[in-house]
Parts: C-alpha cells; structure tokens; sequence
C-alpha cells in the first residue's frame, strides 16, 4: 500500500487537450473517485496513473518513488478494466493466477510439463494457489473455478476481474468504471461490496466513474473532473454541500440543484425583480447565481419569495419531487416534498416557494462560487 | 375424448406437413450435393478396382491391383516423398511467414497497406504465369538468380561452401537438378501461399481485443512474447486451425508449378512428382483410369482426414469466443 501524487499532469490525443495540469494528491489506504461526464479525462488520468498511458508533462509519484517513466508492469498496481478484460481461454481460476504467475515463475518454470519439475517451481505453485483460493473465497466465485469467462454471467465475470486484481498485494488498485456493465440491483449490491473489500483490505483505491451515486457513497474523497481539469476534490459532504464550482454544484445531486439568475440593484439583491432582504457589501457583482438544492426549497404560504405553477409531480414513495414554473414560465425549480403536501401539489396550481437562506449559494457569473459575500449576507454553512 | 383425438390428428397431419415442407425445400440442395459430389465420388471409387480406360466400351474387374502398384512401385513412393516433403515443408513455413508478416503489418500505420499489396501479389497473380517468370529467373545460364549468385564469386562469402563450389563448378541447374528441384517449388508454394495466410491472420487479429493487451501489462507481462503467449496467439486459435487446415488441403493440391516445369514427367528422375501431377498424368495423359481414380481414392482420404483433424481439434482445444 502506498500514497500516490499527480504534478501537473497534461495530455493531448492529437490536437484534442484531454489532461490540463492535473494535480491530486492521494493518502495511503484512501479510496478515491475520479467522477465526471464522459469525455471529461477521468479514464485517460487513471490510465496515466496506471502506466498504459504516458502524460505529455507532469509527475506521477507512487509511495514517494517518481514512476512517471516506469512502465505500467513495474508500477506495482492492480487494475479492473471496464471490459473485465479476462482472457478468454484461461478458466477463473487461471485468470486470477495470471498475475503471479508473470511475476513470481520465470520463463522456464511457466513452461508446461518440464515447469513444475524445476527447483523452486513447486513452491511458487503451491503459494500462488492458496493466493487464488483465499481471493477466491473473500469474493465468493468458489464454485467457478474451472469455468471459462464466457460461461459467466456478467456479475460474476466482474467478481472474476476484482479476484485477479487482488490476489496480489499491489501500492494502489485502480477500477475502471467496474460497475457500469450491471444491472441496477447488482450495481448497488456490488457498490457496498466494493466499499466493504476497501475498508477490509485497507488500501489504497482509485475509482473511477460517471455515476456520482457510486462515488458519493463509496468514497472518502471524491475529485470532481470536467474539460480534463479537477475542479474540486473533497470529501462527499463538501462536495455535495460546499461546492467550490457550479459545475460542481450541477453534476453532483440528485435532482440537480436549481440555479436561478440574481441581480444587485445598489445594495440590494433581486430574484425575478423581488428584493431579496440580503445587504451585499460594495463592489459585488452586478450578477450573479443563487444555487438551492431541492431540499431547502419548501412550499410556504405566508411571504413567499417565489410564486410559480406546478408543471410536473414525481412521487417516489418517500418523497415527491414538484417541477414549479416560476418567473412567468421562464425557468423551472425543483423542489423536495413529503408525501404529506401532495394534495398542494396539484398540476397547473399556483404555488408559493420560499427557501432556507442559510443554505442558499452564490455564485458569480461565470460559476465561481463567491463565498465572501455568502458570509456577508450571511448564507454560509458551516460544514463539519 | 372424442375432440381431444381429432385434435391429436390434426396435430399429427400438421407435423407431417411440416416435415415434408422441410423436405421438399432441402430436396434441391441435397440432389445437387448428391449429383455433383458424391455420384463421382463413388464412381471413382468403383473405378479404382477397374482398368477401366476412357473409349472402351468394357473393362475388367481387377481387384485391389492398382492400390497394390500404389504401395509398391518406385513412382508412387517417389509420388509419396515429393508430396509429403512439399507439405511437411510449405504448410508451417507459409503459415509461420504468414503469421510473422500478419503481426509485424499490424504494429505498423499507414506504410502496413502498402505492403500487405505487395504481400498478397503472388496470391493474385495466375501461378501458371509466375511459373514461366520463375522459369526463366531459375535458368542455369542466363538465369537472374544464378547470374546473381556468380556476383559473389572472388568476395569473401566464397567462405560459404554453396557460393565456393558453385564458383567453382557452376552453380546449380536448379529445376534440371533432382536434388533441388522440389525445393524450388516448395519454395514458390511459399511465396506464392503465405501472403493468404497472412490476410486471414490479419482478419483474425483485428478481433483481439485491445484492453486485453492493457490487463496483460498490468498483470506483469513485459515481454512482447509474453503478451503474445497470453493473449495474441489464444485469440488467434481458430484462424490457425482454419489456416493450417486450408494450406494442408492447397499444399496437397499443388499442381500447376510442376506441370509449367516438366509438362513431361514431374521433375528430373520424378523428385517433383506430386499426388495431383499423378492423377492427372495417369488418368489423363496416359488415359488409365483404373489407376488415376486410385490415387485420387487416397488424395481424397488425405484431406477427409485432415478434415476430420480439424474438427477434433476446433472442438476439444481451440477456445472460440
């Protein structure tokens, strides 16, 4: 196990930037996720962290050591690829010995028949198969052994991927979108599994993904990437609370956070022309954006700061989710509420909206998120 | 029970109708297979235990005698050696170019076009014609190759006993030599052949997957013949079933090089006569029919039995998928 830094790194395909200065540091036996759209660099960074792609400037550092040279045999690293990658003649059981067969048999005892009859062969036999059986046992795929990978069903195939990366002990396992090939149910299932093998195992991981379900929930920091730049990289609780970017703010949530236009009029705010009771410190931005996750909006009766029409209800059982047309139909906001206010909640009614102005973010005009003035005006959360 | 019973009935003509729709649509199919190839088969294999011959209105049944002349003439065991030396040396000589030329193609860019044409030439060029090129490059006098040889007279690889004999000597006849000649077409069943095998191999690595490469570094694989232990030549299995297969059958056949050669006889004291020049001098040329369907008898379970080898092997060790 071992930490990992990430200096400056840049790559370009052709004429196509994908890597801009990349620069993330990763602890010993931290699980990190790369998240963001595709195309955004996030597999291309885990490739150049793994060796199979080298970046055009920029370090990459794997417990202290410069590996940026190395090449992606040496790096001592696992992967699990998104295809699974396994190769298809060898049974489960040979797949997941592939990597210590490479790298603890030489040539000549790999070799059928004379193999196992040279000095030394028989004990590396014996170790590497109690490595494949304890790998085998801590994922459950005992039973498959002698099957083929195309005799698997995808799940099983990926638990297969994730025995062949662990079996040995490498400085860093690094996962390529592993669970984008499941179904639902068997993605949530192996989402906990996963987290689970990390806090077991206690190393370090590199996860990468474009669900921000996966990396909320598995992560102990999560790197946002977007146009091959990180643009923040937290904990899940600061990223979904305190984004830095509004690009941040929209990507991560579900739904995604209502951003609606603000305007300073002297020293006063306005949303869709109403004054907001904010007092903004001179110099601030003429305008800017209010980011509202959809739970702080909530239906209110009395002075409500935005009055809009209910355009589309969801009910998922424990919550409802209300799209309301606010501004004349203009823009649309989100808003979470219990299963109680749905008889509010009719199609086409007039509704009134107010929201919590503690967790209300700011952002200027081209979706820096402007903090100084949030504690000004007194919007700021504290986050622990 | 009554309805139950004509339900049945009904079932039953239905599944009779079927089955004889099934029938009739295959019907064509398999009258054509049964006209085409198996009615000549068995007649050759009637005809081998005749002396039947081409114009004559009878013949006599002669038992076993002509697969008895087989096993024991001079000309057939000089027929078995020159076919087999041919096989045993153009099959994993054109399959191994085929697949070195395949696997160096596909690491190359754009120049790799370029020579997979040039490559597949000699596939394309008419053999008969390329025979009469070969035939004047081979010429004992005024032949490119030995003209070209005759250059290295007086240098130093006068080391080489070949170049120090023939400068001394003369080089060789080469097609009037017994000792070259089923080299020489063994090599231009080489050049001629390899660049097929090649494409196919080409085909067959185009469906490697390229994330297979990436998971065998990963996994420790350092060497390019690691990887290709590990993940080229398992995928390529089935195209080298199917390319062994097609260059044993094709090295069988060959035929149109020793005809161009020695229309008369199958190289000098017969070192070049191979199976299918036999049946064709036999049952052709010499018009002994009894004798060119015997050989065409055993040809034909040369190849069933490749075949047969084919099969077993794509089903007990080749891994598809």
């Amino acid at each position: 196990m071992a930490d990992l830094q990430i200096t400056s790194v840049t790559k370009r395909f052709g004429e196509t930037p994908v890597l801009n200065g990349v620069t993330l540091d990763i602890a010993d036996s931290e699980f990190v996720s790369l998240v963001g759209p595709s195309g955004c660099g996030k597999s291309t960074l885990l490739r150049v962290i793994a060796g199979l792609e080298t970046p055009d400037s920029g370090a990459v550092s794997i417990g202290g050591a410069n590996v940026t040279t190395t090449r992606a045999a040496d790096r001592n690293l696992s992967m699990v690829f998104q295809s699974y990658a396994l190769y298809p003649h060898l049974t489960v059981a040979e797949n997941i010995a592939v990597p210590l067969r490479m790298r603890q048999l030489t040539h000549l005892q790999r070799m059928p028949l004379i193999g196992g009859l040279l000095p030394g062969a028989r004990g590396h036999r014996q170790s590497i198969a109690a490595a494949v059986n304890a790998a085998t046992e801590m994922l459950e795929i005992k039973s498959l052994l002698d099957r083929k990978p195309g005799q698997l069903s995808g799940g099983q195939r990926q638990r297969v991927a994730l025995a062949r990366a662990l079996v040995r002990d490498p400085a860093a396992f690094l996962l390529d979108e592993p669970l984008s090939n499941l179904d639902a149910k068997l993605r949530v299932q192996t989402r906990a599994e996963i987290a689970e093998l990390h806090r077991r195992l206690n190393a370090t991981f590199i996860y990468v993904t474009h669900d921000q379900v996966e990396a909320m929930t598995m992560s102990d920091r999560i790197a946002v990437m977007m146009g091959g730049e990180i643009l923040q990289c937290a904990t899940p609780e600061v990223i979904y609370e305190d984004p830095d970017d509004i690009r941040v703010a929209e990507f991560i949530g579900s739904p995604k956070i209502n951003i609606l236009p603000i305007e300073r009029v002297g020293h006063q705010l306005q949303i869709f022309g109403r004054p907001l009771e904010w007092r903004l410190p001179p110099g601030s931005p003429q305008i800017m954006q209010l980011g509202l996750r959809p739970e702080m909006v909530h239906l209110t009766k009395r002075t409500p700061r935005l009055r809009g029409r209910v355009a589309h209800v969801e009910n998922l059982g424990a919550e409802v989710f209300a799209h309301v047309m606010v501004d004349d139909g203009a823009m649309r906001v989100t808003l979470r509420a219990s299963p109680a206010e749905q008889s509010m909640l009719v199609l086409g009614a007039e509704v009134g909206l107010g929201f919590n102005t503690r967790a209300a973010m700011i952002f200027d005009a081209d979706g820096k998120r402007l903090r100084k003035i949030e504690t000004m005006v007194g919007t700021a959360v504290e986050v622990a | 029970m009554a309805v139950l019973d004509a339900g049945a009935i009904t079932q039953a003509t239905a599944g009779n109708r079927e089955a004889r729709t099934a029938w009739g649509l295959t019907a064509p199919a398999l009258l054509l297979m049964v006209l085409i190839l198996l009615v000549p088969v068995v007649v050759a294999g009637v005809l081998s235990f005749t002396n039947y011959s081409l114009g004559n209105a009878s013949f006599d049944w002669v038992g076993a005698e002509n697969y008895e002349r087989l096993f024991t003439r001079s000309t057939y065991e000089k027929m078995f050696i020159a076919t087999f030396t041919y096989v045993v040396t153009v099959v994993p000589i054109s399959v191994g170019l085929g697949l070195g030329a395949a696997l160096l193609l596909h690491s190359l860019g754009r120049i790799g076009d370029i020579y997979k044409t040039i490559y597949f030439l000699p596939v394309m060029a008419t053999l008969l014609a390329m025979a009469i090129a070969w035939e004047f490059m081979l010429h004992p006098t005024i032949g490119m190759v030995n003209r070209t040889l005759a250059m290295a007279c007086g240098t130093w690889l006068e080391v080489v006993p070949f170049v120090a004999n023939g400068c001394a000597g003369g080089f060789p006849l080469w097609l009037g030599d017994r000792d070259y000649a089923i080299w020489v077409v063994c090599f231009i069943g080489i050049w001629q052949g390899f660049g097929f095998n090649m494409v196919l191999y080409l085909a067959g690595l185009t469906a490697v997957h390229r994330e297979l490469y990436h998971a065998a570094e990963m996994d420790g694989a350092k060497s390019a013949w690691e990887r290709f232990r590990l993940v080229t030549w398992p995928a390529l299995g089935p195209t080298t079933v199917f390319v062994v297969t097609i260059s044993c059958i094709r090295a069988f056949q060959v035929f149109d090089t020793v005809e161009a050669f020695w229309p008369q006889g199958g190289g000098p004291n017969k070192s070049a006569y191979v199976m299918m020049f036999a049946i064709f001098e036999k049952g052709v040329q010499q018009n002994l029919i009894g004798m060119g369907s015997a050989i065409t008898m055993l040809f034909l379970a040369f190849v069933m039995s490749l075949t047969l080898i084919q099969r077993w092997l794509v089903e007990r060790k080749v891994h598809y998928g």
